[in-house]
């Protein structure tokens, strides 16, 4: 119980300063913001759009530790386990693209232009949307976990790739590109302590929220699963 | 079409508010299939005691 109140705290903090505080070009008190040369007020985005792709990551992570625990058990729970948090990899996949899309709009001048970071996402997508496809193409149920953790695990090889490395080493038009000279590599955000402090703040706070949805949906998929067996 | 990108590209905290949004749909969209499976489960259940 305590963690949801936490979790509500986080969430509500974050939206309200992640929006509110002002963004000024030489921060002197603890709500201000500093300015991002390129970025502006487009840069307030950063608590709600990385959160999503970092949920990506863990939510395809635990999909894999899952189908790892389901090939050695065989229990059809770590299945279920592995198939939500897929699903949720999935919507948090699909949301990184789409806010990402909104934003280039303004930033970039159009929806889409296959910068290396779009192109990585876009492959993502379509390899998980084939997990799915390969999901609902099988039957029997234990043929369709093993053949799912076998894929999923055999995906989530292109992640660390896809999301970490290919975009960073490319240039490209995407905050933290090789050719990057504005914001610098993501891991050197040019970001104050109290700007990094509510930008993980978000991550947190995301984190929780993805682990109850987690939570809440693998329970009602293996009450699900042993009703259909009842009968 | 044209007005509402320059007010937004002038306004861009509105581009943020409409990306807040936009996550926030998703998490709904995810909460509507949980609640149509629950539903699913009740009336079997339902079926069950019957």
């Amino acid at each position: 119980m305590i963690w949801k109140i936490l979790l509500f705290l986080i969430i509500a903090f974050v939206s309200v300063a992640g929006i509110a505080f002002p963004i000024v070009e030489k921060p002197e008190f603890w709500y201000q913001f500093p300015l991002i040369p390129g970025l502006e007020e487009n840069a307030k985005i950063i608590f709600f759009h990385v959160p999503t792709s970092w949920l990506t990551v863990i939510a395809f992570l635990m999909s894999t530790i899952y189908s790892i625990k389901y090939l050695r058990r065989k229990d059809l729970i770590d299945d279920a386990k592995a198939h939500t948090a897929a699903q949720l990899g999935m919507i948090f996949c699909i949301l990184a693209t789409v806010t990402g899309a909104v934003w280039a709009k303004f930033a970039w001048g159009s929806f889409w232009s296959w910068d290396p970071r779009q192109t990585s996402i876009f492959a993502l997508l379509l390899i998980y949307g084939a997990l799915f496809a390969l999901r609902s193409a099988v039957e029997q149920e234990e043929k369709r976990a093993t053949l799912a953790s076998v894929y999923s695990i055999i995906a989530f090889v292109t992640v660390p790739f896809f999301i970490f490395i290919m975009p960073r080493i490319m240039k490209g038009l995407h905050p933290g590109s090789a050719d990057d000279t504005h914001s610098g590599p993501v891991v050197d955000f040019k970001m104050n302590s109290n700007m990094l402090l509510i930008f993980y703040l978000s991550l947190i706070g995301f984190t929780i929220l993805y682990y109850w949805m987690w939570q809440v949906g693998y329970k009602s998929m293996i009450y699900k699963d042993k009703l259909n067996k009842q009968f | 079409m044209e007005s509402l990108v320059s007010f937004l590209s002038s306004n861009a905290i509105y581009i943020v508010l409409i990306i807040v949004l936009i996550v926030w749909v998703g998490v709904f969209g995810y909460l509507f299939m949980l609640d149509k499976r629950l539903k699913n489960i009740e009336s079997e259940m339902k079926g069950e005691n019957k």
